[in-house]
């Protein structure tokens, strides 16, 4: 009885932090289907809709090392051709050729429609969130885990996000972008898994406004290419000669 | 010697560049790159004889060609002519000369790749500096007042010949030293231009000769060098500068010649002092506010003085420019940006009569607010800039419409207030309006 008592006692005392190890295991695989590899570039495609409006294109080249070091550069339209955008972890950079020198710029600024710096400049959420396993729910007829996402620092654009991650393949399906207030901003769905070098990956992500439904972006990722990206594309002083 | 140096660096990159070309060179079509622009710049002067003061087409084309992933040449042009002058003729014919038609070189650089380090050598802009709309740290090109202010500071820098090295010496820690032979002086308004500066309040009863400045552009005796140390640890991004000139704008000194029997000439001589710059910038963003600091010594600095008793009408004041700004967006749509800086002479301010000079401390605030309707297709700013000593302030609201990707229509004003002989306040009857359309490709 007493041997009983304390088996039990060790299993429940594992139990807690064996829950939060898989659930920061099922984030972590789910990162892979957002994140070609460590060291990448990738061309990003805006298309931003608003009610009746005609939609917007924004074209990005995105450069990706390690976690939280990217350089963006604006490649459509015509008007913002020339600017980049350099991020290394919560620091932000914007270069605009009319200033003519990086500009020191907060990570919360807008980058265009419903899209933050952070959601180019930031492909993953291990390592900048803390995880709870919440439950089980059903997206488009696939059953997902649904996991709670607590920023663990400000340096994130997201103070929390509710996150939906298919039980088969741990596949990203579904977010939800919380501020500090407990305020759902917007909501994103990913789509188009592809076969990429090898790899699996969600190749569109489209954000809805919370309030304003009609206001959406889709983020389609395209000309994907995992090589070594130069150390000098992530220091603010060569970024007018990247242009 | 400088110079020879900087052939030998060059010559020792070009030959690795070169030979790396051969495995990288990318097809032509890729590796040339052209885009352009077309502006149409209408102004419209309020105060009484209200008039056209700007009729302006401009263009601008740029190309860049990638030779290897090591070498590139850039070269960029903008060419303008404003009908303004044919449209009226309330400027004089010097001021037509100056302004009426322009085709400029604004880039012409090879750039040289090799690690970690770059070197770009032509005809450029170098840009040293945190802060936005402000030159307290911007120091090595010279500046085109001739449209006082008000154009995109890439417009106000006179590109200039330099050679230009960068080297990262490690994570975060990058070395740049600058050299150049170009000593061209800051550009001024003629005399009778829609912003003419104020001239300097001599009282003499002798009669006056002013000379012209026309020391020569190129001098390698005269040259201009300097160094920046750029430094990021933990977000804290600290660079240190120093630069050796000549004075960008001009310091007349003042002579007597004697002219018997008739009274003596005060002759006004334009000079352009040696002068050294030593300077620091800070950038750090903490949460949602960015924070950013320039401080700039000069050294050598001189300024004219309206003192009977002193010889040559100038006195040496060491300048310290100093400005702290702070950027924060409220309500995560109003992009904010405060700045205050000052001037500091080390010596008395009496007598001087610089129009940005108040006192012994010289206070300036910049505000800059920013927003955007219509999914940021719309988007209405404006810029407030008070002299807290001077008393004289410019107000500069702007609505930029972004129609199409490429097409970018912006409606704005400028007004200008202020005592007669203060910076803004000079300009007090040019308050304007402005119409202006640019097309991008």
């Amino acid at each position: 009885m007493c041997r009983l008592a304390l088996v039990l006692v060790f299993v429940l005392g594992l139990a807690v932090p064996a829950a939060a190890d898989e659930a920061a295991e099922i984030v972590r695989d789910a990162d892979k289907f957002r994140r070609p590899g460590e060291s990448f570039v990738w061309k990003i495609t805006i298309t931003s809709e608003e009610g009746k409006k005609a939609p917007s294109v924004d074209g990005f080249e995105v450069y990706v090392k390690g976690a939280g070091r990217s350089l963006v550069r604006f490649v459509a339209p015509p008007r913002n051709v020339g600017r980049s955008l350099l991020a290394l972890g919560r620091d932000l950079w914007i270069y605009l050729p009319d200033a003519g020198k990086p500009v020191r710029i907060p990570f919360s600024q807008r980058l265009v429609g419903q899209v933050a710096n952070g959601d180019i400049a930031r492909a993953d959420y291990t390592g900048d969130y803390d995880v709870t396993l919440t439950g089980e729910e059903s997206v488009g007829g696939v059953a997902c885990h649904v996991l709670d996402l607590k920023a663990k620092t400000k340096d994130v654009t997201y103070a929390a996000v509710k996150y939906w991650v298919s039980k088969d393949g741990r596949r990203p399906m579904r977010a939800e972008f919380y501020a500090g207030t407990g305020t759902l901003l917007k909501t994103g769905t990913f789509a188009n898994f592809k076969e990429v070098a090898g790899r699996t990956l969600a190749t569109r992500l489209t954000l809805v406004d919370a309030i304003r439904k009609d206001r959406t972006s889709i983020l389609d990722y395209g000309d994907i290419a995992i090589r070594d990206v130069p150390e000098k594309y992530f220091d603010k002083n060569f970024m007018k000669s990247l242009d | 010697m400088l110079g020879l140096a900087a052939a030998v660096l060059v010559l020792a990159l070009a030959a690795p560049a070169a030979a790396q070309e051969s495995t990288a060179l990318p097809e032509w079509p890729e590796a040339l790159r052209v885009r352009g622009r077309l502006a149409e710049a209408f102004a419209y002067r309020l105060h009484d004889p209200g008039d056209v003061a700007k009729l302006k087409t401009l263009g601008w084309l740029e190309g860049k060609y990638t030779l290897s992933e090591s070498a590139d040449v850039r070269v960029a042009t903008r060419g303008w002519y404003d009908a303004v002058f044919d449209a009226t003729d309330r400027y004089p014919a010097n001021v037509e000369r100056d302004q009426a038609r322009e085709l400029s070189l604004r880039e012409a650089i090879l750039t040289l790749r090799r690690t970690d380090l770059e070197v770009r050598l032509g005809r450029q802009q170098i840009v040293w500096g945190e802060a936005i709309s402000t030159f307290v740290t911007d120091v090595v090109n010279p500046k085109d007042f001739r449209e006082f202010v008000l154009p995109d500071f890439t417009e106000l820098r006179i590109p200039i010949w330099a050679l230009d090295v960068v080297y990262r010496l490690g994570p975060g820690v990058t070395l740049e030293g600058v050299w150049t032979p170009d000593t061209m002086p800051n550009r001024l308004p003629k005399r009778g231009a829609e912003f003419q500066f104020a001239r300097i309040p001599f009282r003499f009863r002798n009669p006056v000769t002013r000379l012209p400045d026309d020391a020569d552009e190129f001098s390698l005796e005269r040259s201009e060098g300097g160094a920046r140390l750029s430094v990021l640890r933990e977000g804290w991004d600290v660079a240190l500068i120093y630069y050796d000139q000549a004075d960008k704008s001009p310091v007349f000194f003042q002579r007597r010649v004697p002219q018997p029997p008739a009274p003596d000439v005060i002759v006004l001589e334009p000079r352009h002092p040696r002068v050294h710059v030593i300077g620091a910038t800070l950038g750090k963003s903490l949460d949602d506010i960015v924070v950013r600091s320039e401080v700039a010594v000069t050294v050598g600095k001189r300024y004219e003085t309206t003192d009977p008793l002193d010889q040559d009408g100038v006195v040496r004041r060491d300048t310290i420019d100093y400005l702290v700004g702070v950027d924060y967006t409220f309500f995560g749509a109003l992009d904010t940006s405060l700045q205050v800086s000052q001037k500091i002479l080390t010596g008395s301010a009496t007598n001087l009569t610089r129009p940005g000079v108040a006192g012994v401390a010289t206070t300036s605030i910049a505000l800059r607010v920013t927003t955007g309707f219509l999914d940021d297709t719309l988007n209405p700013s404006v810029l407030v800039v008070v002299g807290a000593d001077r008393g004289d302030l410019r107000v500069s609201p702007r609505l930029d419409w972004l129609a199409t990707g490429s097409l970018t229509v912006s409606i704005g004003a400028d007004v200008f207030e202020g005592p007669k002989r203060t910076l803004y306040g000079q300009f007090d009857r040019n308050d304007r309006v402005t119409f202006t359309t640019t097309w991008r490709f």
